[in-house]
């Protein structure tokens, strides 16, 4: 007997379900295009990625080169033209504005690089911090809220500045209850976008300490945007981002870092741009599969088509 | 959301729009008041300038038998009682409690008189408050006179002195009255009026004067008179003989009326006026109401609903731009809320929290601002029409519906960075087909409106709708085309050497969206100004060549007796005369029948010379024909050579024909004849020109009966009138303020896209650009929009009273003249005009100056937003 054409779906579904498996963040395929009448900008063009629930993951790469598009994306802010983007079992491409909603106040918390975006000025820290709550809606009594609201400033170092206003505090405090406003409604995820961006390097370590803290003594999954080799350099994976796709990973294992080059399903690579400039590779290469390793060798010299 | 706080913040921008809602409620709310306040001065005066007899109630019935007789006062009380029981209740509050009751003959010849001596007798309720006796006594009880063989009634009557001479009647004089069944009537007193010019009088004019026509084909006058006889005569005054009518008169209050109510006060006149035969039939008497109430209503709604429909469209205008720059004002301020509603849209706000917070704050800004506009119009005297409550609670609601419509678009998805670098959008053909179809519109509404005119009485929506259309056409007739002369230019300033107007064109031409909004304000703003500037001029024009028309001359003196030439010569030497043009008129037997036409001789050149500078003129007659060359009327024209009877008969030629004589013939059969004509003339009329004191001109001729009028006064007494004045104030009112308006949108305009101008023009000031450069570059950059705004604002102006013309009719306020012609002035429009464009400009010039002292640095850091 032929399959039905809803168990041909179901089928179809499952095949794609497999990709990544259980991961927290499942990117497949993903592709953002920027449309104004006449022009198209390709800022994602197929990214693929996965990232475990609890990991605190870097994402590097050069200015344009789709980041923070990448984390709008996760952040439920913007919606992807096609692909796959699923977090914490959620697909991004298929929610409601209500289920959107609902992501952002229960799912996902985010900080960005500008210090003065993240807080409302005329607000105190604290107030602030109660924020998301309030917006959310949360059941339970102001007194539980500014509990909740002191235990976060605490967590993060920043206890003593509850009552100061934004302007009153530097640049690093600021961006530590930035931290603890995305931390407000219990997230499973925290997304930040070059939270140490315009900080010198002795707040940048206490911002990135606030990051690593939330990640180690909430659970929480962190996805940082950076281009500071102090954060990149002291997460257990970078992943770097280049047109729009994964194309490296580094792991770093006891103090030692291994860069690898991302394989997609369909087994295209991309080969580092240094290394391809080294051999004088471009338009094709010559590929051996070896017992346990593919050699790729730039193309011999070939006398041209016209002569 | 701390929404207060949020309000402190933005303390500035709060404010600007709580003083706007302030300012537009405070126009919307007070304006329409001094209007209603003006037309009910003008209902109270077109009512009091009205004779009584044509503005009060009188009831009449002409008593038909001795049932229906009334003998006594307290019969009379008795049916007034009743009559003011059936006055409607709406018209209650205009009637008078003191009213007149009276009861007269009519057509009472004196005996053997031929018809040519009247006689009637009269009570009238208050006669004794209303006359004074200046000879003899107040008659007393009737008697008997022993007459022809029988005894017949004799009454003691009074009559007025005008009677004793013209009449030749004096006290103890004894009248047979009819011509069977007589009565007798013996004069015991004299009276007068304590107080001619009471308005009760005009009710009893036949009391008051005697009444001397002439029959056709007699020579001698007949002459009529109304006796007063006392209360106890009525006793003895029945209808069996005489024709006796009884009049009950129920005064209007002239101030009492409210010019809301004209339509329902009509329809209870009318009530009124049926009610009566039915609820007073009886005894075989009809009563019926005399009154012309409703026409003088209906004159009075006439000249109301042009003012009316003039500042309709103006306050339409004004609260339109009010309105458009509200919503600027709203814009500015949901742009400053715009990061901490976008923050609070990106961690978790849903979109009713976010746009409710937004729309909140706009109603704290709006709401006790518009309370404390529309409690302060409340100082504002005159009554309140609807449009006073309408209007101010228009202005708040539309304020926090735009605020929450805008906000709930901008913030529908939460990341509303837009890549809007690229290329500006162009415009869908669903959009132009729409807009064709405006215009087309307009321009049709526009065309039908011309052809049909305007429907009779109330107000006429399509016309209300038409100008509307128009504006809006206009509008988008001017953005959609104001780039491309504009690229022209670029182009132009491309290929010169100077960087600034290449910039600032460019910057111009790359108008976006937002730069929509000041165009629909600034263009509407214009328009009504131009239009209240047009039809206000046209309206002046028309008032002062109405009182040329009537008066002639700047000064004219006319006397019913000739005056002599050494009178004249007085008259030449009072300080102030400049010059002097002597006139004689007369009315002259044309042929030999008894067709009479008006005569003028006098010297056309030189009365041509007394009216340079004035909106009238004179023709000339052409010299050179035989006989005596003059110009006649219409009514006397295709004769050529006539003979005229005035002191000799005297042979004229027709040498051209005119419509009206200015100042003395609007129409009629009139001659005007060369001054010569007479060898000895009989100067009655000076034309004078100069600022001479009309007294010491009076003076100076001698004559107690002359008179003087001047154009001067004539205007005065044209433009004294209640609406004229109010309407002119308004439109001064609503011109200032919309100057104001227009202004404040090109700041806020310029407020709006500040953040992103400072970020353009440091970037350009890190290249090398001086302040003064800056400076040039943003005024160029809004001058195009401000001038081709200015000049489509100008051409609507000007060519909606064309448009609207034949719909709008100002004749009642001009001396029942049309205004014809609006374009008379162009320059008023043209300076108001510039001025506005001026105005914006140097706001945008301000705005610069006053922006440039911030930090170079401080603006490239914060811009740098991406």
């Amino acid at each position: 007997m032929s399959p039905t054409l809803s168990e041909l779906e179901a089928r179809a579904a499952e095949g794609k379900a497999a990709f990544g498996g259980d991961a927290h963040i499942v990117c497949d395929n993903l592709v953002r295009i920027f449309k104004t009448e006449g022009v198209e900008v390709v800022a994602l063009q197929g990214l693929d990625l996965l990232i475990q629930k609890g990991e605190l993951v870097a994402v590097v790469g050069a200015s344009g080169s789709g980041k923070s598009t990448l984390l709008n994306v996760l952040s439920g802010l913007d919606v992807p033209t096609a692909g796959v983007a699923r977090v914490a079992g959620t697909d991004l491409l298929a929610m409601t504005a209500k289920d959107r909603l609902r992501y952002r106040r229960d799912i996902v918390g985010f900080v960005w690089q500008q210090t003065a975006r993240n807080l409302l000025p005329y607000l105190t820290a604290r107030e602030n911090v109660e924020l998301p709550m309030k917006l959310a809606g949360r059941p339970g009594t102001g007194k539980a809220r500014r509990g909740r609201a002191a235990d976060l400033l605490d967590l993060m170092g920043v206890g003593s500045r509850a009552d100061r206003k934004v302007p009153e505090m530097s640049g690093g405090e600021q961006q530590r209850v930035a931290i603890a406003v995305a931390l407000a409604n219990s997230p499973q995820l925290v997304l930040a976008d070059e939270p140490t961006g315009e900080l010198d390097s002795e707040t940048s370590e206490e911002v990135f300490g606030a990051l690593r803290k939330a990640n180690g003594e909430l659970g929480v999954t962190v996805v940082i945007v950076t281009h500071d080799p102090l954060v990149s350099e002291r997460v257990d994976r970078t992943i770097g981002i280049r047109d729009g796709r994964t194309s490296s990973e580094t792991l770093r294992r006891e103090g030692v870092a291994e860069e690898y080059a991302v394989l997609d399903r369909v087994g295209r690579l991309q080969l580092p741009r240094d290394f391809m400039n080294a051999l004088d590779m471009e338009r094709r290469v010559r590929l051996e599969l070896e017992s346990d390793h593919i050699g790729v060798w730039p193309a011999r010299e070939e006398p041209s088509d016209g002569q | 959301m701390r929404i207060l706080l949020l309000a402190r913040v933005r303390l500035g921008a709060v404010a600007v729009l709580s003083l706007l809602t302030l300012s537009a409620c405070l126009l919307v709310a007070g304006l329409p008041r001094v209007l209603q306040g003006a037309y009910d001065d003008a209902l109270h005066r077109a009512l009091q300038e009205a004779p009584a007899q044509q503005a009060d109630l009188s009831v009449r019935t002409e008593s038909r038998g001795a049932l229906a007789d009334l003998h006594e006062p307290g019969q009379f009380a008795t049916q007034d009682a009743r009559l003011r029981s059936l006055v409607p209740p709406r018209l209650r509050p205009l009637v008078s409690a003191t009213g007149q009751m009276s009861a007269k003959t009519y057509d009472v010849p004196v005996n053997e008189s031929n018809g040519l001596t009247y006689i009637n007798l009269a009570w009238l309720s208050d006669g004794d408050r209303r006359v004074e006796w200046i000879d003899g006594r107040a008659p007393g009880k009737p008697g008997v006179l022993p007459w022809n063989g029988s005894e017949i009634t004799l009454f003691e009557v009074g009559i007025v002195d005008e009677a004793r001479a013209t009449m030749g009647l004096k006290i103890g004089d004894v009248r047979i009255l009819g011509e069977s069944d007589q009565i007798a009537a013996k004069v015991v007193g004299v009276f007068r009026a304590k107080d001619p010019g009471a308005r009760y009088w005009s009710h009893d004019v036949d009391v008051l004067h005697v009444t001397q026509v002439q029959p056709p084909g007699q020579l001698e006058m007949e002459r009529r008179t109304t006796a007063l006889i006392p209360a106890s005569g009525l006793a003895v005054l029945n209808s069996a003989h005489r024709n006796l009518v009884y009049n009950w008169i129920l005064p209007v209050d002239p101030a009492a009326p409210a010019s809301l109510d004209v339509p329902e006060l009509r329809a209870a006149v009318e009530d009124y006026r049926r009610l009566i035969p039915v609820q007073m039939a009886g005894n075989g008497s009809q009563y019926r109401l005399e009154t012309d109430l409703p026409g003088l209503l209906d004159r009075f709604g006439t000249a109301l609903g042009t003012a009316q429909t003039v500042m309709f469209l103006v306050l339409g205008g004004l609260l339109a731009v009010a309105l458009g720059v509200l919503v600027l004002a709203v814009q500015l301020l949901t742009e400053r809320i715009d990061h901490p509603l976008a923050l609070a849209r990106a961690r978790g706000g849903s979109l009713r929290q976010v746009a409710g917070a937004g729309a909140a704050l706009v109603a704290i800004a709006v709401a006790p601002a518009a309370l404390a506009g529309w409690a302060l119009a409340f100082l504002v005297p005159g009554p309140v029409p609807w449009v006073a409550h309408a209007g101010p609670a228009l202005v708040p609601l539309t304020a926090v519906g735009y605020a929450a419509a805008r906000l709930s678009v901008t913030h529908r998805a939460p990341l509303h960075e837009r890549r809007d670098d690229v290329a500006a959008a162009r415009p869908s053909a669903r959009r132009i087909t729409l807009e064709v179809l405006v215009v087309g519109l307009a321009l049709a509404g526009a065309y039908l409106l011309r052809t049909r005119g305007l429907t009779t009485g109330g107000q006429d929506p399509f016309l209300l709708l038409v100008p509307v259309a128009l504006t809006v056409a206009a509008a988008l007739i001017t953005i959609r085309c104001y780039p491309l002369p504009l690229k022209l230019l670029v182009r132009l300033a491309a290929r010169g050497r100077l960087a600034v107007p290449f910039l600032g064109l460019t910057r111009a031409a790359r108008a976006r969206s937002a730069s929509a909004l000041p165009v629909l304000i600034l263009l509407p703003a214009l328009a009504v100004s131009v239009f209240g500037a047009v039809i206000s001029g046209g309206l002046s024009a028309t008032q002062r060549l109405a009182s040329w028309q009537s008066v002639g001359a700047p000064i004219k003196l006319t006397s019913p007796v000739e005056l002599p030439p050494d009178a004249i010569e007085r008259v030449r030497k009072v300080p102030g005369v400049r010059l002097l043009v002597p006139a004689q008129t007369a009315s002259a037997q044309i042929g030999y029948g008894g067709e009479r036409a008006q005569i003028i001789a006098v010297d056309l050149g030189q009365w041509r010379r007394l009216l340079d500078g004035a909106p009238i003129s004179l023709p000339a007659i052409a010299s050179g024909t035989s006989g005596i060359p003059v110009l006649v009327s219409h009514e006397l024209r295709g004769r050529g050579t006539f003979e005229i009877g005035w002191y000799e008969r005297m042979k004229v030629t027709t040498a051209g024909e005119i419509a009206a004589l200015p100042g003395f013939y609007p129409r009629g059969k009139f001659i005007v004849l060369p001054f010569e004509t007479n060898e000895r003339p009989g100067v009655n009329t000076l034309l004078i020109r100069g600022d001479a004191d009309p007294a010491a001109l009076l003076a100076a001729t001698g004559q107690p009966t002359a008179q003087v009028t001047t154009q001067e006064r004539a205007l005065a007494a044209i433009e004294d009138d209640p609406l004229t004045g109010t309407v002119q104030d308004v439109l001064l009112i609503t011109t200032a303020a919309l100057a104001v308006y227009a202004l404040i949108a090109v700041v806020v305009t310029l407020v709006i896209g500040a953040a992103d101008r400072a970020r353009a023009l440091s970037f350009l000031r890190t290249l090398g650009l001086s302040d003064r450069q800056a400076r040039g570059l943003t005024v160029l950059e809004i001058l195009p929009l401000i001038l081709i705004t200015s000049l489509a604002g100008l051409a609507l102006g000007l060519g909606l009273p064309a448009a609207l013309g034949p719909a709008i009719d100002l004749s009642s306020y001009t001396g029942d003249l049309a205004v014809g012609d609006y374009s008379a002035d162009p320059v008023l429009p043209v300076v108001l005009a510039g001025g506005l464009a001026a105005v914006a400009v140097l706001g945008a010039y301000a705005h610069t100056a006053i922006s440039r002292r911030r930090n170079l640095g401080a603006v490239l850091r914060v811009g740098d937003l991406t």
